[in-house]
């Protein structure tokens, strides 16, 4: 067992752990973060996605562990936190809305945080670049259209 | 307004709710330990040393869910079989007890404190098979000699359906100037939704109560098979579901290790949930497809069909699902004919038992076996008689003015306007520019082909009324009640929209609760793409209904004769003058009351609906790598009227994609000697990424159907009844230039690349049937 | 996965101290190997030694005309280095295809050339570029040290400290990703480095390896037509349910002559 001390959307927290437990494992069990999706076990789908340290890695291949001391941001901790009633969404998660680039929801909290990612390092990207960089993250329902339409609209938002 | 859907919020937040997100007090997690070969006799299961590991609480084999009661998962067919013959349906067990009988079969179920600790325990459990030789394809389990699967099942066929007039094709055959046939695999697949599927369940010792959290498509048919396999009383089974990550069919039964987690949530005394890993959900879901086929067409001098003759070989796995043999007949025998005057028709379809997971739904159920079976067929019999894609087409449609049609086989099509929605697709997707477009790709080094579908669907009727209810809340809300539960068809948008229409009032006070164990409904799961016929029907009616009541009240406020009430946009006025009431101040004043004279129960029955289209493929080949791209897809549909043009336009979007994934590499593949699964992860199973679908235009022809009060006709499938033959149509318009002569799906690079080679080295039919 | 201890060592003796001391233990770097195989029980440490904390692991510097990059640098740190970008581009240009977004802010290269997975990328261009891989005990000339399918010269509990790259006159890399895994099904890793061609092949073989029968007709004439028509014996290729071998020979030579399209359209490659 270890105690991980991390700061997870801005709050400092600290669990218990085996040294096996993987970091999607503790955002959703032990801080009941359940925005964190598991889609599967090879690391394929990106459903499990957030920021560690400002980057994007997918939750359920860190070891809760390796993120000890780090700063991870969910897609719970997304939206401005200068909205107390949390109406306002963040330009990514408003862009999936209005594109219709969401069905059945599930990858979606993944897919949104490997997108605040991409636009962070690419901020007006072209179709390549999209598709590129959504290279981590599967998607079952959208066939990817409307994902490609939110994320130019996202980027276009955020450059505003 | 900027398109937003009222899932939305939750869902972009992270809010949603699935089955792995649900936590209990006490809760315990389970395990299973699944067969590690495709077929054995059970010489012994140990699970001593699994039961004294720390942390273990309940352990279940198949002695078990016998001591309890349990029966067979249930299966059964949906029309008799030939000659009257009826289904041999294989015993189905919850938990493997004397044969395994596909990798991935559940043998014992480990509730322990945390999901490690019961993964732990299984491995811990022994047990001693003896191996049977395996018949892992339909051909192989068909032929002489194969392995018997199950005892009273010999030479492994379930069923063999016969649909049409076998006489009337005979005598058509016999005249016919010219013959063309064609043999195709329509290959496995597993339909991954990116949800995996778990199971949380409670039990109430003081009132028998079970409560079953799981990924459905909807409560009623998950409950019914739940009950007939695990013998509890229907009353305390209630099934609670609120978001669902996707289903495509595979959804819709209630997989054995949910009744398994009711017996050990009973056994264990405190709530369990099992969350299944991918590596499992590649196991243990349903696939689909996974037919062998042979297809004939007989024309006359003129290129018209005088009759289509089907052969269809379906690999069911190794016991028949709930839903499998409905996929297996009923599309088939709805659309025979396709969009076509073809005078005589036949189909016979043989279900046969497989080493292997079962087959069930996955979009298009049957729909995409058929029109990828038929489209293939025009286009081989389009190039053996030389005569052009489209042309042939155009000389066999229905003719609008023969509308409503009766089919071969006595079944009929209400409405469709098939000239017009090829004539749209095909300037959509400039087919006559396509020459220009080829040369130029050619000039690239590049081979470019354009392939059409003019299909049609069968869209699911129902096996009972769908109902809804109303339920008005104290402060303003409405909570609509209904059985078919949304994985992603927007239902909660679609049914505010449409009440909202109707009753003057905003979406925004509408609020959808599927799934919730306290109100229960008759109604039918979603699936066949029959919701919005089915449910939205229905929700007129109760919209109507809801008016009605508003308009006795109306009266009384207005004191006038309610016949004299009119309403319009949310206001009933006495005809003739500016005297009114909204219907809001009167669900205001009425409804909160102790008769909630507002809440209502209404239902509708609607039968299948026709949806039809043509999409347009046009696909470019490296035959360097053999990788295929889509460049322009064009999809023109008579989905009838169209609620929500967005949601419409987006499930057109995933269901061509999924078309596409498969015709360019899913494919679930089983080892033929051993019956391990190869293809058990992201890793080895292709799925669609965001790339190379360009230039995807939908559009629509709507012909409003009679046969339901919205005009509506399904849309969920259309995308991969079309695109399949589309897409392959497509590549092979473009590979038939370097003799490439027959093909069968998938169109990986390495089979691409391996069909030019070949070709080029004189055999032109090296990657047929994969 | 099974229970492991997980160890932070502060230097890198005490790193190669604890791998040496417990036999079941190993290196954990980025972990998108390692962390997925334990997920699979497929492999069962009794210890974990994370060395991502180690400054001696760290780095991507030009030293004495030798691009110098720290085991422990993460692949999105090499492909977007200045320094990399600039000394070396299609070594950045590979590190910018590696898997996918997440697994390039953890991945490592030392993680990935230690592991020497017959699909990586890294491999290709540490053999295609001659480049020495330094470890805590000695340093290895790349051709001594891929010995095949996760094989390698690293001895038990010796960890790579850096790889050193020596700056080529033109280097390109073009790889054929697997369409389910993004691995590459083929990827082919082309230097002139000193006036010497080589060719690295990752992807197609059962471990990285060199076409040498493409090294000497490029280095006879360093142009497309001088590889168009050699054949890739695929007798030792791998195959799977996926392709032949002969599918994988053909994307050697179309691979090549991919990157040789890329040196091409630049001088220094990209």
């Amino acid at each position: 067992m270890s105690q991980v001390s991390l700061t997870v959307n801005g709050k400092a927290v600290s669990v218990d752990v085996e040294d096996r437990t993987l970091l999607s494992s503790v955002l959703r069990e032990n801080l009941g973060l359940t925005g964190t999706h598991i889609g599967c076990d090879t690391s394929q789908c990106g459903a499990c996605t957030v920021h560690l340290d400002g980057r994007v890695v997918k939750s359920c291949t860190v070891l809760a562990v390796q993120a000890a001391g780090s700063d991870v941001m969910t897609i719970e901790g997304l939206a401005p936190s200068h909205d107390p009633s949390g109406a306002t969404l963040h330009p990514v998660q408003q862009a999936f809305s209005e594109c219709h680039a969401l069905q059945c929801g599930f990858c979606t909290p993944g897919m949104i945080m490997a997108v605040t990612g991409l636009l962070k390092d690419t901020p007006d990207p072209d179709e390549q670049q999209i598709i590129h960089g959504l290279e981590g993250n599967l998607c079952r329902c959208t066939g990817y259209v409307n994902i490609v339409k939110a994320v130019k609209q996202a980027a276009s938002a955020l450059r505003a | 307004m900027t398109f937003s859907r009222l899932e939305d919020r939750r869902l972009v937040t992270g809010a949603g709710r699935y089955v792995s997100d649900w936590n209990f007090p006490g809760q315990l997690h389970a395990a299973f330990l699944r067969a590690d070969r495709a077929h054995a006799r059970i010489v012994s299961i140990n699970t001593e040393a699994a039961r004294a590991m720390p942390g273990v609480r309940v352990v279940l084999t198949a002695a078990d869910t016998a001591a309890a009661g349990f029966r067979s998962l249930p299966c059964a067919a949906p029309i008799p079989g030939k000659g009257g013959s009826a289904l041999l349906k294989p015993e189905r067990p919850v938990l493997a007890g004397d044969v395994v009988r596909f990798v991935g079969e559940c043998v014992a179920c480990v509730v322990a404190e945390t999901a490690i600790a019961a993964q732990d325990a299984v491995e811990a459990i022994i047990v001693e098979y003896e191996d049977l030789p395996v018949a892992m394809t339909a051909e192989a389990a068909v032929a002489p000699g194969a392995p018997q699967l199950h005892p009273g099942i010999p030479g492994n066929v379930a069923i063999e359906f016969e649909t049409g007039d076998p006489a009337a094709v005979a005598a058509a055959f016999e005249g016919a100037a010219h013959v063309v046939s064609l043999d195709l695999h329509n290959q496995r697949v597993v339909g991954s939704p990116m949800e995996p599927k778990g199971c949380l369940a409670r039990h109430d010792a003081s009132t028998g109560d079970y409560f079953v959290h799981v990924c459905t498509q909807g409560t009623t048919g998950m409950r019914a098979q739940l009950v007939a396999t695990t013998g509890v009383p229907d009353e305390h089974v209630h099934i609670v579901a609120e978001d669902v990550g996707g289903g495509f069919g595979l959804r819709f039964n209630a997989y054995p290790e949910y009744s398994a987690i009711m017996l050990a949530a009973r056994l264990a005394g405190a709530p369990v949930r099992w969350v299944a890993s991918r590596s499992e959900v590649f196991l243990s879901d349903e696939h689909a497809r996974g037919v062998t086929s042979r297809g004939e067409v007989a024309l006359d001098a003129e290129g018209h069909f005088l009759a289509f003759r089907f052969n269809f070989l379906n690999d069911m796995g190794a016991y028949i699902a709930p839903t499998g043999p409905v996929v297996a007949v009923l599309s088939i025998r709805a659309c025979l004919a396709g969009v076509y005057r073809v005078p005589a028709a036949v189909a016979n379809v043989r279900l046969a038992l497989t080493n292997s997971v079962p087959m069930a739904a996955y979009r298009g159920a049957g729909r995409p076996v058929i029109s990828y079976m038929i489209e293939r067929l025009v286009d081989q019999a389009a190039t053996d008689l030389g005569i052009d894609p489209v042309e042939l087409r155009r000389r066999n449609l229905i003719p609008t003015a023969a509308m409503p049609w009766k089919t071969v086989n006595g079944l009929g099509y209400d409405s469709g306007d098939f000239p017009a929605v090829l004539d749209k697709a095909l300037g959509l997707s400039d087919w006559n520019g396509f020459s220009a477009r080829r040369a130029e790709a050619g000039a690239r080094g590049m081979l470019r082909g354009i392939g059409i579908a003019t299909f049609i669907e069968s869209t699911g009727g129902g096996a009972s009324p769908d109902e809804v209810e109303a339920r008005f809340g104290d402060h303003g809300e409405i909570t609509i009640h209904a059985v078919s539960h949304s994985h992603g068809q927007s239902h909660e948008t679609a049914y505010a929209e449409l009440l909202a229409s109707v009753l003057g009032l905003p979406r925004e006070r509408f609020r959808l609760r599927n799934g919730d164990p306290g109100v229960r409904l008759a109604g039918n799961p979603t699936g066949g793409s029959r919701t919005m016929h089915g449910v939205g029907s229905a929700l007129r009616v109760l919209a109507d209904d809801i008016i009605a009541k508003g308009r006795e009240l109306a009266a009384r406020a207005l004191e006038a004769a309610s016949a004299d009430i009119e309403f319009d946009n949310g206001v009933f006025r006495i005809a003739g003058t500016d005297r009114s009431v909204s219907l809001d101040a009167l669900i205001e004043r009425h409804a909160a009351g102790p008769e909630r004279v507002f809440d209502t129960r209404s239902s509708a029955r609607t039968g299948s609906t026709f949806p039809n289209g043509c999409h347009v493929a046009e696909v470019e080949i490296d035959p360097a790598t053999g990788v295929v791209s889509i460049e322009r897809y064009t999809a023109v549909d008579d989905a009838g009227n169209l609620l929500n043009p967005t949601i419409v336009a987006g499930q057109m979007h995933g269901a061509i994609v999924q078309g596409a994934g498969q015709v360019l590499g899913e494919h679930a593949i089983y080892d033929l000697e051993t019956g391990q699964f190869l293809t058990g992860s992201f890793m080895d199973y292709a799925m669609p990424k965001a790339v190379n679908v360009h230039g995807l235009t939908i559009a629509d022809h709507p012909v409003p159907t009679p046969t339901n009060l919205l005009g509506v006709k399904g849309v969920g499938e259309a995308g991969v009844t079309g695109s399949l033959p589309a897409l392959m149509n497509a590549i092979l318009a473009a590979l038939r230039p370097v003799g490439v002569t027959h093909f069968d799906m998938p169109a990986t690079p390495a089979r691409v690349w391996g069909a030019v080679g070949a070709a080029r080295a004189g055999d032109g039919r090296r990657f047929a049937h994969a | 996965m099974y229970e492991f201890t997980y160890i932070k060592p502060g230097s890198l003796p005490e790193a190669s101290d604890l791998l040496t001391r417990h036999e079941g233990a190993k290196p954990l770097s980025g972990g998108m190997t390692l962390i997925p195989t334990l997920k699979q029980r497929l492999s069962q440490p009794s210890h974990l030694v994370d060395l991502t904390g180690l400054a001696a692991l760290k780095g991507i510097a030009l030293v004495e005309g030798r691009l110098e990059i720290g085991a422990a640098t993460r692949h999105v740190e090499v492909a977007t280095s200045t320094v990399v970008r600039e000394s070396l581009p299609a070594l950045a240009a590979l590190a910018a295809g590696i898997g996918d977004p997440q697994v390039r802010n953890r991945g490592t290269m030392g993680g990935s050339v230690a592991n020497n997975d017959p699909a990586a990328d890294y491999p290709s261009a540490v053999l295609g570029l001659a480049a020495t891989v330094h470890t805590d005990r000695r340093s290895i000339a790349a051709d001594d040290f891929f010995q095949g399918m996760f094989a390698t010269a690293l001895e038990p509990g010796e960890l790579i400290t850096r790889i050193s790259f020596p700056l080529p006159e033109r280097a390109a890399y073009a790889k054929f990703p697997h369409p389910a895994s993004g691995y590459a099904m083929t990827g082919v890793f082309i230097a002139v480095t000193g006036g010497v061609v080589r060719v690295a092949v990752t992807g197609a073989g059962p471990g990285v390896f060199r076409w040498t029968d493409a090294e000497a007709a490029l280095q006879a004439s360093f142009s497309p037509a001088a590889i168009a028509g050699l054949e890739v014996d695929a007798t030792d290729l791998n195959a799977d349910i996926h392709a032949p071998a002969a599918y994988r020979a053909n994307l050697v030579r179309v691979m090549a002559l991919r990157a040789l399209e890329t040196l091409q359209t630049s001088s220094k490659g990209q």
